[in-house]
């Protein structure tokens, strides 16, 4: 029987590595226009890469909270690491999810126009940043270290939010998902 | 493209050529009950482990009784020596199988791992520890006879040329033999397990069970402080209480008891008293809502931005092709000279006259393709 501690092992390495994947093919597009023709012309690939590796990153997703949720010393949020671990990959996930429906509604042509191919890769890209983070702080937690111990960042501090608060961007989150989802005339 | 490709590959080669072993983890991986090679959690492989200089020993009570506890310590000679070790991890084990080789495997009970758990495995800092570093276990067993100990040790290099090299050592096999108990021996009960953790702030009244004791006497010592006496009071037949008091701040103290009566006088292994501070109960649900929300408005506010406009030009755009046709005229053999005329005035009428049932009308517009002899498709 495999442990929590181990499945969470397996289930960051390829959210991870999937989202790494992502967010480099996602830079490549963003930058596309600057590159030379002969790069340049690679661009369909680098968006086929790139939402595949989202695509996958998003599916194992799930699969890591639960493990990392299990797996927890105590089983709940008695770390604030734990608490930011769970903030950062939730909001990985929705801009993950958001960047690919809106790759799967708009087709291509979302790089067609430099408004949305700068949506589309930056939402992308943010999404491997937030996922990132999120393993970063699950090193910190789990082993005293990180590569991004460069940056000192806060982990230790929640930015916990008043659930009024948290309700109204809740409601707001879903008026945008309808606004985004309702069919223009 | 050959060259480009070609920088990509040496570019792929430098970054593999430039990755170094996994190191030991520098911030360790917790005290906890682990095998000897934990399952390659604490070094990224075994197989990349380095040997370690560390000289260890195990040193035991020259008589350990069954069912009594026993004080088990490690000795690592040579710290900081060879090696700057800064962080050692220390463990206590049973065999050498690498799996389920802890005390544990082989009837041992741990009562205390020195540190407040009851693990096999602790992780020591080497700062001020000189060259000899030593962490004692309270271990008991019911198993009579030869019974062997392993002392290994994990632990990494922060400077010099081996920095970041993860380091092993195991020692010799170390036989402890386990007598029966002398039936008139005062001593603890079988059943008491001794308390190895507490909250900070509260004071901590211990009873004991004792077989064959008419006397006890209880010493106790905090982390750096002299060894003081707990009055002890008897609270029923082979059954004592005394106080130990509270720690203002997360630390520990020992305490160890004296037991008198018709056999030989009995000391007990110091028992290690952790105190903490265990964080509040949290609540959950905010940090989920929290959570929640924050996906939910990133995942809207991504597809309101990216919502399929529908303006006209872009819909012209969509099926205007203009510029396919003009690519495809481009290609082609510029057409016959009898289309570019039909666009413009009506073909003469021939001098026989129009053809028979066709009206002025009728030629003005099909009179070019009637000439052609395209007209009606040829026929």
């Amino acid at each position: 029987m495999v442990s929590a501690n181990t499945f969470h092992v397996v289930a960051t390495e390829l959210v991870v590595g999937a989202y790494s994947l992502a967010g480099i093919a996602f830079l490549f597009c963003l930058l596309c226009p600057w590159l030379p023709t002969s790069i340049k012309e690679k661009r369909s690939a680098g968006d086929a890469v790139a939402h595949s590796a989202l695509m996958f990153g998003i599916i194992a997703t799930p699969f890591a909270i639960w493990s990392g949720l299990s797996s927890a010393p105590s089983g709940d949020m008695g770390s604030p690491l734990l608490a930011n671990k769970m903030l950062l990959s939730m909001s990985g996930l929705g801009l993950a999810l958001g960047t690919l429906v809106g790759r799967w509604r708009g087709g291509a042509a979302v790089w067609e126009t430099r408004r949305s191919s700068i949506i589309q890769a930056c939402s992308g890209a943010g999404a491997t940043g937030l996922m990132l983070l999120t393993a970063s702080a699950g090193g910190t937690f789990s082993r005293g270290e990180s590569l991004l111990d460069w940056l000192h960042l806060p982990y230790n501090e929640v930015m916990l939010m008043p659930t009024y608060l948290s309700v109204v961007l809740l409601l707001l989150g879903l008026a945008c998902t309808v606004v985004g989802f309702k069919p223009t005339d | 493209m050959l060259k480009l490709r070609v920088k990509v590959l040496l570019l792929l080669l430098v970054l593999l050529g430039s990755t170094t072993f996994g190191a030991a983890e520098p911030g360790g991986n917790g005290d906890g009950l682990r095998d000897m090679q934990c399952g390659g959690a604490c070094h990224g492989d075994a197989g990349q482990n380095a040997t370690s200089s560390l000289s260890l020993s195990i040193e035991t009570p020259e008589q350990v009784w069954a069912g009594q506890p026993t004080q088990v310590t490690i000795v690592a000679a040579g710290v900081d020596v060879s090696h700057d070790e800064d962080l050692v991890g220390l463990f206590l084990l049973s065999s050498t199988n690498a799996n389920g080789d802890t005390p544990l495997s082989n009837g041992w009970e741990i009562l205390s791992d020195g540190k407040g758990g009851t693990g096999n495995y602790v992780e020591r800092s080497t700062d001020g520890s000189g060259v000899s570093l030593q962490h004692t276990w309270i271990l008991r067993t019911d198993t009579l006879g030869e019974q062997t100990l392993f002392a290994s040790v994990h632990h990494g290099d922060a400077t010099g040329s081996s920095q970041g090299r993860p380091f092993f050592g195991i020692s010799e096999a170390f036989v402890i033999n386990i007598e029966p108990v002398p039936e008139d021996l005062p001593r603890l009960h079988e059943n008491f397990v001794p308390l190895s953790m507490r909250e900070v702030g509260e004071a901590t009244l211990v009873e004991l069970q004792t077989k064959f004791t008419e006397t006890v006497a209880i010493e106790w010592q905090t982390e750096d402080g002299a060894i003081l006496d707990a009055p002890v009071n008897a609270s029923g037949e082979q059954l004592w209480e005394f106080s130990l008091p509270a720690t203002l701040k997360p630390s520990s103290l020992q305490w160890r008891a004296t037991f008198t009566g018709q056999g030989p006088e009995q000391t007990t292994p110091w028992f290690t008293l952790a105190a903490q501070i265990t964080p509040a109960e949290v609540d959950d649900r905010p940090i989920y809502i929290q959570g929640l929300a924050m996906g939910l408005l990133l995942f809207g506010a991504v597809v309101a931005l990216q919502k399929p406009r529908t303006n006209p030009e872009a819909a012209l755009k969509t099926f205007d092709q203009t510029a396919e046709i003009f690519t495809v005229q481009a290609a082609e053999p510029v057409a016959e000279p009898v289309a570019a005329s039909l666009s413009d005035a009506p073909a003469p009428i021939p001098e026989e006259g129009l053809p028979s049932g066709w009206t002025e009308e009728q030629w003005a517009w099909y009179g070019h393709e009637y000439l052609a002899g395209t007209y009606g498709g040829g026929q």
